[in-house]
């Protein structure tokens, strides 16, 4: 830790002594950019790099002038006024507080990058005169975004679209995670921040804390279980389809496809119909004499554990199966061919070669899948969400931290407590794929095999 | 000695049959438990009562059209018709903004060697390992404060602008393409534009339509998302109005999920090699 810290002093101090430097050697052109944007530009008569900068500082100074400055101080107080509906008083909204806030936040890293590629540019400029070359025109530039700089021209949607829609929630979730944002502090009542107060909620006995080790137990156990079924039984089934002695695997391979297909919502809300206390499984059994079994009510804790887990392994074996298969055909005969010669019985063939080949090749799906698992959503949304256990807040004993972190924001409007779990799933789940990533060596070889 | 040759050879002989028969009922068996759970569907959809109670076992008693028909007639309470639209519009607009927005990113992660492209796939992955709807909730906070729910447009644009996180497949297939086909044409002094629509677009065509159907079929099945953002019954697409039917429209369910799931498996059986390879390439690649 202390050497990290170090190591950051010195990256820091390095950086300050360069950007001296820079500025030591820098003409009068760069220096000109550094005080306006855009000038050192004109001043290499690139008219139109120069109205671009120029436009962006003024319009940025503007910007922060009337609207961007008040919005980041409304981050930090998300609203004082509060609003009054009965006397129909206006009162600051907090959430729309936050939101902005946040956007100026982005567009002022936006601009100081612009400020920093302004100076960049024009010190790059100045190298390429210095060489005897003339600076490149208006024209030239357009015709670099659908050449040399390509990619910029066809990246600006995508990152934007992600900006957006992927990072601005994640972030503003963040955020959420330290407010006390949720009923019954819902606009028109002021949010305010609240620190760590939701996680220590979340960690001690109070009302939230028992419920989140209960759930964070089972789903521990939920994802280790359905992620070793499921692939146990797809590498299984995958064998038993490779075996010679079996004829037509195209035909036999057609009905775990079919089940892979079809639409999860469609499957999973016909197994809750088929497991209901009125389906089909309990009417045999009623109509026999017997007394109906409690799968999916609310007594049927461990019925439903699992009948979960048979069912996310009837949807996800199928998949497995799939890439398991893809990855025996890549087993290399010979192999085989040489176990035969020096005697080696089918058992031993299998022991020996096919497990470690597979095991090593899907390693890193395991770990996908296990984080897949971990997050899954769907099995227990279709077939108990409407039930909710005694001892449990808000969820119940089938209930995966996913389900909790929907049933609490979604159904209760706990919103900030819904983003501290979502943040604690997140570094569960990023430290274990973290770890695997980093050490796995595909990915430290990503481009040897271009 | 001859006689313990023979029989040793026999007892082989019995040992393989027996572990064929073996197989081939586990196969069946298998085969059964995947195959069982459509059949009830498909059945119950042609049952001529709507209910699940009043079925003794499994399957219907007798067989009818009812359920299709009031499928599309009796639009009163259930507007599947609707329903069926308004799938159709979001997915077709999400599967041109998709694939346009996917094909060009994962060309340029996979051709350009800039400087943030590291950078970029990091944080694309670190994206990624946020719980799905984590966003979610946030964008349906948003979009309850700005009043733009219940706008099937909604959901087309956070589609096709959360789509080019799924780059990766696409990726996997540009890296296959040799720089030296590019080579050539840059030589002539074809700009990256060009070589892109003349060259790389044609070259990509089996990825492109790989990516075209998927991104098309998302729609079909995604509950989440819709559920939250599109509260009037009108604007439901059909996995949010499927899952609002009861036990007692039983039948009405499974002739819906029939009539959507049928395509989507048709689907899925041609996509199915591009599927393993995606798979696969995802096992190597981490």
């Amino acid at each position: 830790m202390k050497r990290a810290f170090r190591r950051l002093g010195t990256k820091i101090s390095d950086s300050w002594t360069n950007f001296i430097n820079f500025f030591k050697v820098a003409n009068v052109n760069v220096k000109a950019s550094m005080g306006l944007m855009g000038l050192g530009q004109f001043m290499y008569r690139q008219v139109g790099r120069g109205i671009m900068y120029l436009g962006v500082e003024i319009l940025g100074i503007l910007f922060f002038a009337i609207y961007g400055f008040q919005w980041l101080i409304g981050l930090f107080t998300l609203g004082t006024v509060q609003g009054d509906p009965w006397t129909g008083k206006d009162g600051d909204n907090s959430v729309i507080f936050m939101l902005l806030g946040l956007m100026s936040l982005i567009l002022l890293i936006l601009f100081i990058t612009l400020y920093i590629s302004n100076i960049r540019d024009v010190s790059r400029t100045s190298k390429l005169v210095l060489k005897g070359e003339k600076p490149k025109n208006f024209r030239e530039d357009l015709k670099d975004l659908l050449d040399k700089k390509f990619y910029k021209t066809v990246l600006f949607l995508p990152l934007l679209g992600t900006i957006v829609f992927s990072v601005l929630p994640i972030v503003f979730m963040i955020l959420i995670a330290f407010t006390n944002y949720g009923d019954p502090i819902i606009p028109p009542v002021l949010v305010d921040w609240v620190g760590m107060e939701n996680f220590v909620r979340i960690f001690s006995m109070g009302d939230i804390g028992p419920t989140f080790f209960k759930i964070l137990g089972w789903n521990i156990l939920w994802a280790i279980a359905t992620t070793l079924l499921n692939y146990v039984l797809g590498l299984l089934l995958a064998i038993l389809l490779n075996k010679k002695i079996v004829k037509g695997k195209f035909f036999w391979r057609l009905f775990p496809i079919l089940a892979y297909a079809i639409p999860g919502f469609i499957t999973l809300t016909a197994f809750k119909f088929m497991f209901a206390q009125g389906g089909p499984i309990n009417n045999m059994i009623t109509s026999n004499g017997g007394d109906p079994i409690p799968f999916l009510t609310k007594d049927g804790t461990w019925w439903a554990r699992g009948i979960g887990l048979l069912i996310n392994a009837w949807l996800t074996v199928p998949s497995v199966m799939l890439l398991a298969t893809g990855i025996l055909s890549n087993i290399n005969n010979d192999l085989y061919e040489a176990a035969k010669i020096d005697g080696a019985s089918s058992m031993r063939q299998f022991k020996d070669i096919t497990l470690p080949f597979v095991v090593f090749a899907t390693t890193p799906t395991l770990i996908t899948s296990f984080i897949g698992n971990f997050n899954n959503f769907g099995v227990f949304y279709f077939l108990r969400s409407t039930i909710t256990s005694d001892g449990y807040f808000v969820s119940n004993d089938t209930d995966l931290l996913i389900n909790w972190l929907y049933r609490l924001s979604i159904d209760k409007q706990y919103y900030s407590i819904g983003a501290a779990i979502s943040l604690i799933i997140f570094i569960i789940t990023s430290s274990i794929s973290l770890i695997i990533y980093v050490k796995s060596p595909a990915y430290k070889k990503e481009d040897t095999f271009r | 000695m001859n006689d313990v040759l023979v029989h040793k050879g026999m007892n082989r002989k019995v040992k393989r049959v027996l572990g064929a028969v073996g197989i081939y009922c586990i196969l069946l068996v298998v085969c059964a438990i995947f195959l069982f759970p459509c059949l009830w569907l498909i059945l119950s959809s042609f049952s001529s009562t709507g209910s699940l109670y009043d079925v003794p076992g499994f399957f219907p008693e007798s067989y009818s059209f009812d359920a299709f028909i009031k499928l599309f007639t009796d639009t009163s309470n259930y507007n599947y018709p609707k329903w069926l639209l308004n799938t159709l519009v979001i997915a077709v607009f999400n599967c041109i903004f998709s694939t346009m927005l996917i094909i060009g990113t994962a060309y340029v992660i996979s051709y350009f060697q800039f400087k943030s492209r590291r950078g970029l796939m990091k944080s694309a992955l670190v994206l990624s390992m946020f719980p799905s709807f984590m966003g979610m909730t946030v964008i349906y906070i948003l979009m309850t404060q700005f009043n733009f729910v219940n706008n099937i447009w909604g959901l087309v644009l956070i589609y096709s602008c959360t789509a080019p996180l799924g780059y990766l497949v696409q990726k996997g297939f540009f890296d296959t393409i040799p720089q030296s086909i590019y080579e050539a044409a840059k030589i002539d002094g074809a700009t990256n534009a060009r070589i892109f629509t003349t060259i790389t677009l044609p070259l990509a065509k089996p990825i492109i339509v790989y990516t075209a159907l998927t991104s098309f079929a998302w729609p079909w099945s995604d509950f989440i998302l819709p559920k939250l953002l599109l509260i009037e019954k009108d604007n439901w697409t059909v996995a949010v109005g499927l899952m609002q039917l009861g036990q007692n429209e039983f039948a009405r369910f499974a002739a819906g999920s029939v009539f959507i799931a049928i395509p989507i498996v048709v689907l899925y059986f041609f996509l199915v090699k591009y599927m393993v390879n995606g798979m696969t390439s995802g096992a190597v690649k981490g």
